[in-house]
């Protein structure tokens, strides 16, 4: 085989600058210190503090890359699985071989596919793909996505944690409304947050707490509502411990306060008349009252007293009232519902009249919250809005309303996700507070394109809303037949269909349709070859005693091994990747990222090797480029490389550092043409900075304009109004959904179209967790407790339940050794702190020890992170279960969007004393 | 003169453990000796609940208890206020540890390290006089001296600069000459309401915490 | 396990059992050669208890070298005179070997008694030993001194009349001082108790009281009646005396072996004020 090149030889003490990608707040930007080549300490690049939003720190969870890299539990050298059978109770047998072995048997098989065809008569790709953390594993896979995109159709959406553990709703809504894969407050120059669960000061990364931390002191109010005390609770000026999954009936209570109780013209009425869907028409169907001609939405002109196209200039439209008026009204399949003189009223009169009954004294029965509580902090939300104020940003006068809304992961996903990122992004909206500076705010984009430039996804859609790539429900394009296992394609429009929509979409499907797939679908397959990488389903997913037994049926699994764990248990071969301070990668910084990455820069960072790669373990890179050497995919491997596929495309208007695609270009070859392409981009093509300046500076950025942090003076700009508060499209969509499934013979996901709603009403969401008990064999009475989990910023997105120290200092917060019980809760029961406890559902139970507390509710227990691991070196040693054995994987606990929540109901037993 | 001091602001802290990791590191010591470590606390009872997070570790007090009692004279103040041990004189007694109302000192009897083995870091940080000693926060003393040396100012440039500090991802470790009215450390505590950790025990802790703003005085 | 740092002062673990040996054997041991020097007793009889006492008070230093970390450099015990009390105990042993082994030597009354006065000094250093260790609110009660000082002297009076009884009725002398260090013991117990209750915590309090309890009625009361009885009683006075100086010297132990393993919560951590997390 072609050995790696040579590479350039390694300091042997001093510093490094790389950067630490490791969870999706990332990345942060650090040195390591070397002594005699041995990586010795992590520190902040102190070079980089003026341009890194954070102050250039570090988290936490980049203090154990240097035990990362000695972890003498690792995987150093290629293995083989000797053992045919597999399963939990199988020993893989794992026997090391070479990498020209193990390269030529994956090899082998991924030809026979090429030969055979890639897609398998279900019309699945026959290569799987696993990624976790967020997308995050593509800042250390090197060039390994050039070599997905030179082979062809590969199926990535198998679950590991997505639809589950992220923000789904979010994700998919926040994309439509206001192209915001991730939302937060405009933290620096917000006031007053209400914080739904949203634990940013464990999950926010260093740029989150350092944004946090600074709007504390500057006096920033934050509210944070959520069943138990979290770190981003204890950090918050109050604590409102809410009923679990209640939440949207605590939102729609502020909802009804700002439109029934407060004076009308407290709210922005200029920003909804004009910015919003609120004057558009609707009619007795529930679509909107269209211009025949046109087909232009009509709006009701108080000025002309007449209805007229809602982009007509100079109207005053009215947000109340009925009124009559010549229109079309058009439904699903443009079928036209009603046409000629025909009534209707502003959206946001549908509004007043769908909120009226959601008053805080009926929220709090169901959120057991009292009804003063809502009713103040409502009236503290708009009390700090300050509408009407605007502020100057370098140069340009903006809206100014520090006032926003932030949700947490289970409030965010799975059933009541779409009703409380509505209701939230609703009051932003009804204070005109919404992507205007100390409002609320989308981050990046994911699912519209360009990835890197959110501002330019927005183009003009229909009836005076930004475009959206909606999966299609029209009977012409939609199709029963997906392109993957997950359906995302067939069942969720919203998810759209690009690079990260497979991921997006019911991810779970893939593993639960592999044991019966529903009626309408082609029969699921097992993937031929499974890549797995930095990513452990088996624990990380839930009902991962299931996810397990599914995976073990997997026939040919080639696992990226770190170190031995409960997904690479079920492997048939495992490679030892360099890790993150053994290999070389460029990555895009700066702009607006996830959770809270607003920074003034933007630029490229390197990560290099510090020290020699460990055993046998080889970079990404070369892997990539041997497997595609093997495969006969080199030419394709190497010409989507020049495509931008390692982070930048390698040929710009006035320069080319093209790879000639016909050779085998090394790892330090292939990223030097990147690195000068980069600078060159960075540049308009003034500098060229090779792999070793790179090597030596770290990064290079260029300003970022802070006034880009805002969508509202793009929409202006363009025109265009926020799809809110009315989801016309939506329930268009739903509908139309519901026809293509119905026409072929699919019932299964009624449940799921009733949530395409216009004005989405409060439905028993608690109830829902309820009745799956009932499923399960089990009363609710037997199994009286919420069981819910948390993030913990010292393992999340982390990959790093191995590393001693990060345990060590995670210990040190409470929580991390067992589950947390109210402190009442747990005297009534007989339960002392340390005591052994069993948590069971009818179908499960795993034990743990009790940490008795009291920042929780009586009715909650809470497993923080996700532990349980039984092959994991280290780690299996904890003795700390994982909510994820407890939570059943259903149909009917997900949503409309794919999504389930980490919820389940359990009961709670005293089994013994003091471990 | 010259003392030197820690301001943490309990109003920041979030707990993440990043100094203390950070510390474990550049410190070199061994699995489970934290000399700078962040306290999870609980306060009242449901729902009246409040959580805190409050880093401690060696207080370097004006008047140390720990050093008095040292019989073997291991413990020392420097005239910066920073309190040393000197690991070739200490016999591990481990009277320090008890006459310290911190809980600051750790005494290690045997080598451990986080795998059993020691790895090619651990290895590289090791030191055997560390053993069955006393061992505590220095202030990064070495890191200042050096800093001072080559003419940068601690709590300001990172080079002289405690690590914990260097890593605080909250801005709730500050270091400085408290001495200096003009210094980092001085506005904090001009500008804050603060306390020492068990003042009432008269040790003169030189590790202050920020709970609040000084509040405005209004003109009668 | 709980988890270890919590905001609730936890149990010191740097000093175990072999701590609390020196001040079990150290304290009976000076208590021992104090009576001994002062009783009368002299040639083989004085040898013989000052030996013993020596003895004590050298498997109390040999335990706590046991315990040290580094006991090849045991000798830096001294470096500290100034203000270790450690120091100055190791420096009231060196005297109290030097002068009791001359006095052995020459089984000399004078030297004896210059030995006891070495080991008055040595019992206050063990005293002080333990008040000056500021981190443990039980040990810090400034009237430990004095109940660490008092138990000395009981427990040596105590295992002195206990030593005598087994040859013959000990002198009334002996007999009215060990007494008087019975009631001492117990008057620093209840001044002890007093200041301990202000500032160490419940669970620490409460192994206290237990031993306390222990203390006053098995190692006050009991012997003082045993001393009654011998006297109305002489047919049962060797046994009764014997039987009260070993509960003086018994419960004298037990109460140091818990106050060192058992009640020495550390501080804990305490905030006088709550951070204020944004506007109220």
């Amino acid at each position: 085989m072609n050995a790696p090149e040579k590479t350039a030889a390694l300091a042997k003490s001093g510093k490094r600058a790389t950067y630490c990608y490791q969870c999706v707040a990332g990345p942060d930007l650090l040195t390591v210190k070397i002594v005699d080549g041995v990586a010795t300490e992590v520190e902040p690049n102190f070079a980089a503090c003026s341009v890194h939003p954070g102050g250039g720190k570090v988290c936490v969870k980049a203090y154990g890359l240097v035990q990362k890299t000695y972890n003498p539990n690792r995987v150093l050298s290629p293995m083989r699985r000797t053992n045919p059978k597999k399963g939990r109770n199988e020993d893989p047998g794992f026997v090391p071989i070479s990498w020209d072995e193990a390269l030529d048997t994956i090899a082998a098989k991924l030809r026979s596919i090429m030969q055979a065809g890639l897609l398998d008569e279900s019309g699945y790709p026959k290569v799987a793909a696993n990624f976790g953390g967020g997308g995050t594993p593509q800042s250390y896979m090197g060039t390994f996505p050039a070599f997905l995109a030179a082979w062809g159709p590969v199926d990535m959406g198998f679950g590991s944690g997505q639809g589950v553990k992220c923000t789904h709703s979010e994700h998919l809504y926040g994309e439509f409304w206001h192209r915001a894969f991730t939302v937060c407050p405009d933290t620096p120059m917000c006031n007053y947050v209400i914080s739904c669960g949203a634990n940013v000061e464990a999950s926010g990364g260093v740029v989150g707490v350092w944004r946090h931390a600074n709007a504390r002191e500057r006096g920033m109010k934050r509210v944070q509502v959520e069943p138990h005390l979290s770190v981003t609770g204890a950090c918050s000026a109050e604590w409102v411990p809410i009923r679990p999954k209640t939440d949207p009936a605590f939102l729609y209570a502020l909802v009804h306060v700002l439109l029934h109780e407060a004076a009308r013209e407290r709210l922005d009425l200029p920003f909804l008349k004009a910015h919003t869907n609120s004057p558009y028409l609707v009619g007795a169907n529930g679509f909107f009252l269209r211009d025949a001609a046109t087909r232009k939405p009509l709006l009701w002109d108080l000025k002309r007293k007449a209805a007229v196209a809602f982009d007509t200039p100079g109207c005053d439209p009215a947000l109340e009232g009925t009124f009559s008026c010549d229109a079309v009204e058009i439904g699903p399949d443009a079928e036209v519902l009603a046409q000629g003189r025909l009534e209707g009223s502003p959206s946001f009169a549908k509004l007043l009249a769908h909120v009226q009954p959601y008053s805080p004294e009926w929220a709090a029965g169901i959120c057991d919250v009292p009804a003063a509580t809502m009713r103040r902090i409502a009236n503290e939300f708009l009390d700090h809005a300050q509408v009407g104020a605007t502020i100057e940003i370098e140069g340009k006068t903006m809206p100014y309303r520090p006032v926003s809304v932030a949700l947490g992961k289970t409030v965010n996903n799975g059933w009541g996700g779409f009703e409380c990122v509505w209701a939230r992004t609703l009051l932003a909206v009804l204070v005109g507070g919404l992507e205007v500076p100390g409002g609320t705010l989308g981050t990046t984009v994911r699912l519209n394109r360009p990835l890197a430039e959110r501002l330019e996804s927005v183009t003009p859609g229909p009836d005076g809303f930004m475009h959206y790539p909606m999966n299609p429900t029209d009977r012409e394009n939609w199709s029963p037949r997906p392109n993957i296992r997950n359906a995302y394609r067939s069942m969720v429009p919203l998810a759209a269909n690009g690079p990260w929509s497979q991921a997006l979409g019911p991810t779970h499907f893939s593993w639960m349709f592999l044991k019966e797939t529903p009626k309408g679908l082609p029969t699921v397959t097992l993937p031929e070859v499974w890549f797995v990488y930095r990513t452990n389903p088996a624990i990380s997913f839930w009902d991962t005693k299931d996810v397990s037994a599914t995976m073990a049926r997997f026939p040919f699994v080639v696992a990226m091994a770190y170190t031995r764990d409960e997904t690479n248990h079920m492997a048939d071969i495992l490679l030892p990747d360099a890790t993150d301070l053994e290999s070389l990668q460029l990555i895009r910084i700066g702009g607006s990222k996830y959770i809270e990455q607003f920074w003034e820069h933007e630029g490229y960072a390197l990560r290099q090797p510090v020290v020699e790669a460990q055993g046998e373990a080889r970079d990404f890179t070369d892997i990539a480029t041997e497997l595609a050497r093997r495969t006969g995919l080199l030419e394709k491997y190497n010409a989507s490389i020049n495509h931008g596929s390692a982070g930048v495309p390698l040929k710009g208007e006035n320069w080319d550092f093209s790879l000639e695609t016909g050779s085998v270009h090394g790892r330090d070859a292939i990223w030097n043409a990147v690195c000068k392409a980069a600078s060159a981009e960075l540049t308009g093509g003034k500098e060229v900075h090779d792999l070793a300046w790179w090597k030596e500076n770290g990064l290079a950025t260029k300003p970022f304009p802070h006034t880009d942090w805002y969508l509202f003076p793009t929409l202006v700009e363009q025109g265009l109004r926020f799809e809110l508060p009315y989801q016309e499209r939506l329930y268009r969509i739903g509908k139309e959904l519901g026809n293509r499934l119905h026409e072929n013979d699919m019932q299964w996901w009624d449940e799921q179209l009733a949530e395409y709603q216009t004005l989405p009403v409060w439905k028993d969401f608690p109830g829902l967790w309820e009745k799956s008990l009932l499923r399960m064999g089990g009363k609710t009475a037997d199994f009286p407790f919420w069981l819910l989990t948390s993030r913990s910023m010292q393992y999340s997105w982390g990959n790093n339940v191995g590393i001693q120290l990060i345990k060590e200092v995670a210990d040190n917060i409470a929580g991390h050794r067992g589950v947390i019980v109210n402190a009442g809760t747990a005297a009534e029961l007989g339960v002392e702190d340390g005591d052994t406890v069993e948590i069971a559902t009818p179908l499960h139970s795993v034990t743990a020890r009790a940490v008795v507390r009291q920042g929780i509710r009586p009715d909650t227990l809470l497993l923080i992170g996700q532990f349980s691991h039984w092959v994991t070196p280290f780690a299996k040693d904890f003795g700390v279960p994982s909510m994820n054995s407890l939570v059943p994987m259903s149909m009917a606990l997900t949503d409309a969007t794919g999504s389930g929540a980490d919820v389940v109901r359990v009961s709670l037993k005293r089994t013994g004393g003091e471990k | 003169m010259t003392r030197w001091a820690m301001v943490a602001d309990l109003r920041r802290c979030v707990g993440c453990q990043t100094c203390t990791a950070s510390c474990r590191q550049a410190n070199a010591t061994p699995p489970g000796v934290q000399w700078r470590r962040v306290l999870d606390m609980e306060v009242g009872e449901y729902p009246a609940v409040k959580r805190a997070f409050v880093p401690v570790g060696c207080m370097h007090c004006d008047d140390p208890p720990c050093m008095h009692v040292c019989p073997s004279t291991a413990t020392k103040k420097r005239a910066d206020g920073i309190v040393t041990i000197d690991y070739d004189l200490c016999i591990g007694c481990s009277y320090c540890a008890v006459a310290c109302p911190y809980q600051a000192r750790y005494k290690t009897d045997r080598a451990s390290f986080a795998y059993g083995k020691a790895t090619a870091s651990e290895e590289q940080g090791f030191d055997p006089k560390r053993l069955a000693v006393a061992t505590k926060c220095t202030f990064c003393a070495d890191r200042i001296d050096a800093g001072l040396a080559k003419g940068l100012k601690p709590g300001i440039d990172p080079e002289a600069t405690p690590a914990c500090v260097n890593s605080c991802i909250t801005q709730t470790l500050s270091f400085g000459d408290v001495e200096d009215p003009q210094s980092n450390v001085s506005q904090l505590l001009a500008e804050n309401q603060t306390f020492r950790m068990h003042e009432e025990l008269g040790t003169g802790p030189g590790f202050y915490y920020i709970w609040d703003k000084k509040v405005e005085e209004t003109p009668s | 396990m709980k988890d270890n740092f919590g905001v609730n002062p936890w149990h010191q673990t740097n000093w175990d059992f072999r701590a609390a040996f020196n001040f079990m054997f150290g304290g009976a041991g000076s208590g021992l050669l104090l009576i001994a020097a002062f009783s009368g007793i002299a040639g083989n009889a004085l040898r013989a208890e000052l030996l013993l006492g020596m003895a004590l008070i050298g498997a109390g230093l040999i335990s706590v070298w046991f315990e040290i970390g580094r006991p090849l450099r045991a000798l830096n015990v001294g470096f500290n005179p100034h203000t270790s009390w450690m120091t100055r105990e190791s420096y009231a042993a060196g005297l109290v070997f030097a002068l009791g082994l001359a006095a052995v030597w020459l089984a000399s009354q004078p030297l004896a008694q210059a030995a006891a006065l070495a080991v008055l000094m040595f019992a206050y250093c063990q005293g002080r030993l333990l008040q000056a260790a500021k981190g443990i609110p039980a040990w810090r009660v400034p009237a430990l001194t004095w109940l660490v000082f008092t138990t000395a002297l009981a427990e040596g009076a105590g295992l002195f009349v206990a030593l005598a009884a087994l040859f013959d009725t000990p002198a009334r002398g002996a007999l009215a001082y060990f007494s008087l260090a019975l009631i001492a013991r117990a008057l620093a117990w209840s001044i002890y108790r007093s200041g301990v209750s202000k500032t160490a915590v419940r669970a620490a309090l409460a192994v206290l009281e237990r031993s306390g309890k222990i203390l006053i009625q098995f190692g006050t009361i009991a012997p003082l009646a045993l001393l009654l009885l011998g006297l109305l009683a002489p047919d049962v006075a060797r046994i009764a005396l014997l039987l009260a100086g070993l509960a003086a010297l018994a419960t004298g132990w037990q109460f140091k072996f818990v106050l060192i393993t058992r009640a020495a919560y550390n501080q804990g951590f305490a905030l006088p004020h709550l951070p204020v997390r944004g506007t109220q």
